[in-house]
């Protein structure tokens, strides 16, 4: 077996390694890691680079690849590079599912038939409390792309980011999503975590190396410790958590990673649910 | 951090500040200021793993004697005209013991001679003038009194501490890497010009 697999057999790192595709968005959410906006500077990760690091990463035993971004799918190429990626693993794809409208639904077909989930950011079942955090119309927008992506063939995860809901906002929520056909194992619930915008946010937990699981995160600026961490504030990105500038080959980060991880105590990131 | 520096000009890269040190990096952040080469270095982690080590085992104790490693850090530094370097081992220089003349004359405002008359010392300082401010081979004359008075594993040493402060000197100069304030409050209490104009110009 070798050193990667040991770390993973361990839980010393994920199976799942990420890329951060993008950092633009169509949205400006409050509480957003990257400060990703219109205005944002889009740091977009070269298409076939994402290809040959994933190819890697299969060889090195990790399991399964994430995207996320900014906002993924404002690059029209990328169906077609997801495609092409699961064939070496399966990939989950970070959408704020705002751009299926009408028939650009259709620019996803590249991806069906392959092991490709998206997930799709919904925070309430209140559609004011939604659109609050993330921007007017969001809520319906995302409403009407769910059903419409399922049914065209597509896996859709559901994941809601926010401060602790009470029992009664977190039913409701499960009831709606449970009413868009996405089942409860495929909803996610996420802290608003205290880096980027989320850094002034009261009631964002703090997400550093103690806190975070080791999930090795691939962008434009380097490879970091989690998808948490390449984070921007007042422009600049974080490189508290930084683990390399260089990418490729992926075996220098996820060497790094697992020295940086070996020398870290375990546990916390469990209770906190910052995965 | 940078409110740490001596500002007569800044840093050309961003100077990384404790909080920000890459997880790899903190341990050299936990004590204060590492100073500007490790915060630069700091920006590319696995390039600070292996610099600083490299460096440190170049710059620091050795087989050598600080005399014979400052002679070299501190005239090939000046040759270079690297403002910070000379600042920073004219500083080390006074530390070390080395007299004001010999300082000077390193740092090219005296001749060698008025400082050093030593038959070793001056061949090493005939090496260094001719490896850090030469281009090519070093002329055979040269060669014969440098490797005449040290020991191949000295001749190694002090060639790669050269060649590794010219690396440094253009790294430190290209990025106008700042001094600390308050080294150059003190080299300028000694009467040190911490700007360098007109030396080797």
């Amino acid at each position: 077996m070798t050193a990667v697999r040991e770390a993973m057999e361990s839980g010393a790192i994920s199976r799942r390694m990420w890329f951060y595709a993008n950092y633009h968005c169509n949205l400006e959410c409050s509480y957003c890691l990257t400060e990703s906006s219109p205005r944002a500077p889009r740091r977009q990760l070269d298409h076939r680079l994402m290809k040959s690091l994933t190819r890697q990463a299969a060889d090195l035993g990790f399991e399964e690849v994430g995207v996320t971004g900014g906002e993924t799918f404002l690059d029209l190429a990328l169906p077609a590079t997801l495609a092409e990626m699961s064939e070496s693993v399966p990939v989950i794809v970070l959408t704020n599912g705002t751009l299926f409208v009408g028939d650009r639904l259709d620019r996803l077909a590249p991806m069906l038939g392959h092991e490709i989930s998206m997930q799709i950011s919904l925070d309430s079942a209140d559609p004011d409390l939604n659109d609050m955090a993330r921007g007017p119309e969001n809520f319906a927008k995302v409403v009407d792309a769910i059903p419409r992506l399922i049914e065209a063939g597509h896996h859709v995860r559901v994941a809601s980011t926010g401060q602790a809901p009470d029992d009664a906002s977190q039913e409701a929520l499960c009831v709606l999503h449970r009413s868009l056909g996405i089942p409860d194992e495929d909803h996610v619930v996420r802290p608003i975590v205290r880096r980027g915008r989320g850094a002034t946010i009261d009631g964002s937990i703090p997400a550093g190396p103690d806190e975070l699981f080791p999930e090795l995160t691939i962008t434009a600026d380097g490879a970091f410790w989690s998808p948490f961490a390449p984070t921007v504030f007042n422009d600049q990105v974080d490189t508290d958590l930084l683990v390399s500038r260089t990418v490729d080959p992926l075996s220098l980060p996820v060497q790094r990673l697992i020295a940086l991880a070996q020398g870290r105590p375990t546990g916390s990131d469990v209770a906190n649910n910052i995965r | 951090m940078q409110d740490r520096y001596h500002h007569e000009m800044s840093s050309r890269v961003s100077l990384i500040a404790a909080e920000q040190a890459p997880v790899s990096a903190r341990h050299l952040f936990a004590d204060g200021d590492p100073g500007p080469l490790v915060a630069s270095w700091a920006q590319v982690p696995e390039l600070l793993d292996t610099a600083l080590p490299f460096v440190g085992m170049i710059l620091g104790a050795s087989s050598l004697s600080v005399r014979y490693k400052e002679l070299a850090i501190l005239r090939t530094s000046a040759l270079m005209q690297c403002r910070f370097c000379v600042n920073a081992h004219t500083e080390v220089a006074v530390d070390v013991g080395l007299s004001e003349s010999e300082i000077r004359a390193l740092r090219g405002e005296l001749p060698l001679a008025e400082a050093f008359t030593a038959t070793t010392e001056v061949a090493l300082l005939r090496w260094i003038d001719a490896v850090a401010g030469g281009r090519g081979s070093v002329a055979q004359d040269i060669a014969d009194a440098f490797t005449g008075q040290f020991a191949d594993f000295e001749v190694v040493e002090l060639t790669m501490l050269i060649g590794a402060t010219l690396m440094l000197n253009r790294y430190a100069s290209a990025l106008q890497l700042p001094n600390g304030a308050d080294s150059i409050d003190r080299l300028q209490r000694l009467g040190y010009d911490t700007g360098l104009l007109g030396v080797f110009a």
